[in-house]
């Protein structure tokens, strides 16, 4: 906030007319810094904001089935063939989407830096390995069955890392859950039950055949596997749009922009921290069910810091707090190293590149968050204005001489 | 009646001591002020009254009722509303959101709606920029929509931490003037400031504050006509 603490102008015709600036500059989605930095981002949401809703459900409904389709189109620029099977591709991009909106949860709508937020993805994918693989000695259920169940215990998992570590804030924070990472990591190779580098084998798959009697869901053909995570996303991200209009998204909001602030707006800041940090933790539990079916295979090997750190830069990447950020973000990530297999080996250092270059040019992300929170305080302000439109307004030509009288 | 009440209350940072065995009472519908230089114990005192720190001995009671030991966001239901040290506005957020987020805990929204109006009535600057986001308005803004912000919550205690911090002289007795007019509307206010002769001309009753006691005590034209007071925090003596 010392950008604003300096000296300021009294309210003058000047300064009226810059604050007209920056008011039409506030209505572009592209919050407080970037309104300054460029007009672009905001042209983009706005035009967005202009459409009328059914314009904009129709658009939603054409990118839903390309997106539905990509994988049987295969766009010759886009594929990431012969390299990798574009299936496969779409699925891991789709993966890694679903874990950036789960991750954009905890850090893009709370602002509470997860580092290790693998741990969620590790203990969602051996949940369901664990109750499918015949490697396992538990006993074992549908794995359909296995994700609701993989979700509940990493929320559980959630919640125990988060009621210690909550009350720690920002750099301490980080800290601590880049080390919870790192437990869930060794415990699983240290774990008897949990095997290690041998891992376990054939995880279960969703049930269904095709007409010749060969299972529709197979390690080696992502389309089908991509076509439930996609339709996941939108479940998901149906439910946490709603959250993020609620209540509970406000206080998500309040948090991220300054915890003190908050506790004393009477927001119950460690209650909604421990809730964000579960529901975070139980999309990412999905989506590890989700790549252990798929793969078939979990071990200890896929679940290390890089991963973390990755899965954080997808979010920031998009736009840490917008879940379309998230989704771009989450699928760049996945499908970079993927088209350009002979860079694939420099990911991290072009994701640090392109990082820092985000951060310079496009400090909010690809895509800007701007909370949307005006239609709850639009509504208490149309209230304001039909119930005292007689006494207030009186009231307030009053305030105002009394305003300019203390000026001159 | 007594609205608020510190009883040998002592707060500490690890093991450093920032408030001393402190009591005082607020009635109701006064204007209390704190004064004292930086590192006095003011913003302690606030942070713990609002719940924001935790006292390590004495104990707090608000409209009879001891708080000591309650959560800070609960404190706001039961009317204590604080406008924080530095404003604290939500940079991201318009002036309209900041003000809803002052009505979190409440669901009444007919008066909610009231006090919106009662808000923009006090600070008609408000409404004009009902739209533009927290963090790119100018100090006294901000300071507006701290107080406005608090006000929301409809408290029946209202606590000022140095509103003048940063401001110009005109931006502070205006900001004194809507102070005396939210307190003749019903709230009570306790205040803190550096800014000595504004905070005592305004006060009913005030306390001096030094290294975390009270070290005079009295209404505020007691304490502004004190010389040990006015050579201390007036400049003057």
């Amino acid at each position: 906030m010392s950008m604003t603490d300096g000296p300021t102008p009294l309210p003058s015709a000047k300064a009226a007319q810059s604050a007209d600036d920056r008011e039409a500059l506030t209505t572009a989605p592209g919050a407080s810094i970037a309104g300054r930095k460029g007009k672009k981002p905001g042209s983009l949401g706005q035009r967005w904001n202009a459409l009328s809703r059914q314009q904009q459900w129709a658009f939603l409904l054409i990118v839903v089935v390309l997106a539905y389709l990509l994988p049987v189109i295969n766009p010759p620029i886009l594929t990431t063939e012969p390299g990798n099977n574009f299936g496969l591709a779409c699925f891991n991009m789709a993966r890694f989407a679903l874990i950036a909106i789960g991750l954009n949860v905890v850090i893009g709508y709370a602002g509470l830096l997860d580092l290790g937020y693998v741990a969620f993805f590790a203990v969602g994918a051996y949940v369901s390995a664990m109750l499918t693989s015949p490697d396992s000695a538990f006993l074992k259920i549908p794995y359909l069955w296995t994700i609701p169940v993989a979700m509940a215990v990493t929320m559980f998992f959630g919640v125990l890392l988060g009621i210690p570590t909550l009350r720690l804030r920002g750099d301490y924070l980080a800290i601590v859950t880049l080390g919870f990472g790192e437990i869930v990591r060794i415990l699983a190779t240290i774990i008897p039950a949990m095997k290690g580098q041998v891992g376990f084998q054939s995880v279960g798959h969703p049930p269904g055949t095709a007409a010749d009697g060969t299972p529709i869901f197979t390690n080696s053909n992502g389309i089908p596997w991509y076509w439930l995570i996609l339709t996941i996303i939108i479940i998901v991200l149906l439910l946490v749009g709603n959250l993020e209009r609620s209540r509970v998204g406000r206080a998500w909001v309040a948090i991220r922009e300054d915890e003190d602030a908050a506790e004393i707006m009477g927001v119950p800041t460690f209650k909604y921290k421990v809730w964000a940090f579960a529901i975070g933790a139980s999309v990412g539990g999905l989506s590890g069910a989700l790549a252990a079916g798929q793969v078939g295979f979990i071990s200890n090997q896929r679940f290390d810091v890089y991963t973390s750190i990755l899965f954080v830069a997808a979010v920031v990447l998009g736009g840490a707090g917008n879940k379309v950020g998230a989704i771009v973000g989450g699928a760049l990530v996945s499908y970079i190293p993927d088209r350009f297999t002979a860079i694939a080996e420099y990911k991290y250092l072009i994701f640090g590149i392109a990082l820092v270059l985000i951060m310079i040019f496009r400090s909010q992300g690809l895509f800007p968050a701007r909370q949307r929170l005006l239609s709850y305080g639009r509504d208490a302000y149309k209230w304001a204005v039909k119930k005292d439109d007689g006494g207030a307004s009186a009231k307030r030509t009053a305030g105002t001489a009394q305003e300019k009288g203390a000026q001159a | 009646m007594t609205l608020l009440e510190l009883d040998n209350v002592s707060v500490h940072y690890g093991r450093i001591q920032a408030i001393k065995d402190m009591s005082f009472t607020v009635e109701e519908g006064e204007i209390v002020s704190l004064i004292g230089a930086n590192g006095a114990g003011k913003t302690t005192t606030m942070k713990t009254i609002s719940g924001l720190l935790n006292p390590s001995a004495g104990s707090i009671k608000f409209a009879g009722q001891d708080i000591t030991k309650m959560k800070a966001h609960i404190r706001v239901v039961q009317g204590i509303s604080q406008a924080p040290e530095g404003r604290g506005v939500f940079p991201g957020m318009t002036v309209l959101e900041n003000l809803d987020m002052g009505a979190f805990g409440r669901k009444d929204r007919s008066g909610m709606a009231a006090d919106i109006a009662r808000v923009f009535a006090l600070f008609p600057r408000l409404e004009e920029r009902q739209k533009q986001l927290g963090g790119t308005m100018s100090g006294g803004e901000q300071q507006m929509l701290a107080i406005g912000r608090a006000l929301m919550s409809n408290p029946k205690l209202l606590l000022l931490d140095e509103p003048s911090m940063g401001l110009a002289p005109q931006f502070i007795r205006q900001i004194f003037k809507i102070i005396t007019e939210i307190n003749s509307q019903g709230t009570t206010v306790l205040l803190v400031e550096q800014n000595a002769n504004q905070a005592l001309a305004r006060a009913h009753r005030a306390f001096v504050l030094e290294t975390g006691e009270i070290t005079h005590s009295g209404t505020g034209k007691e304490l502004l006509s004190n010389p040990a007071i006015k050579e201390a925090y007036l400049g003057v003596g």
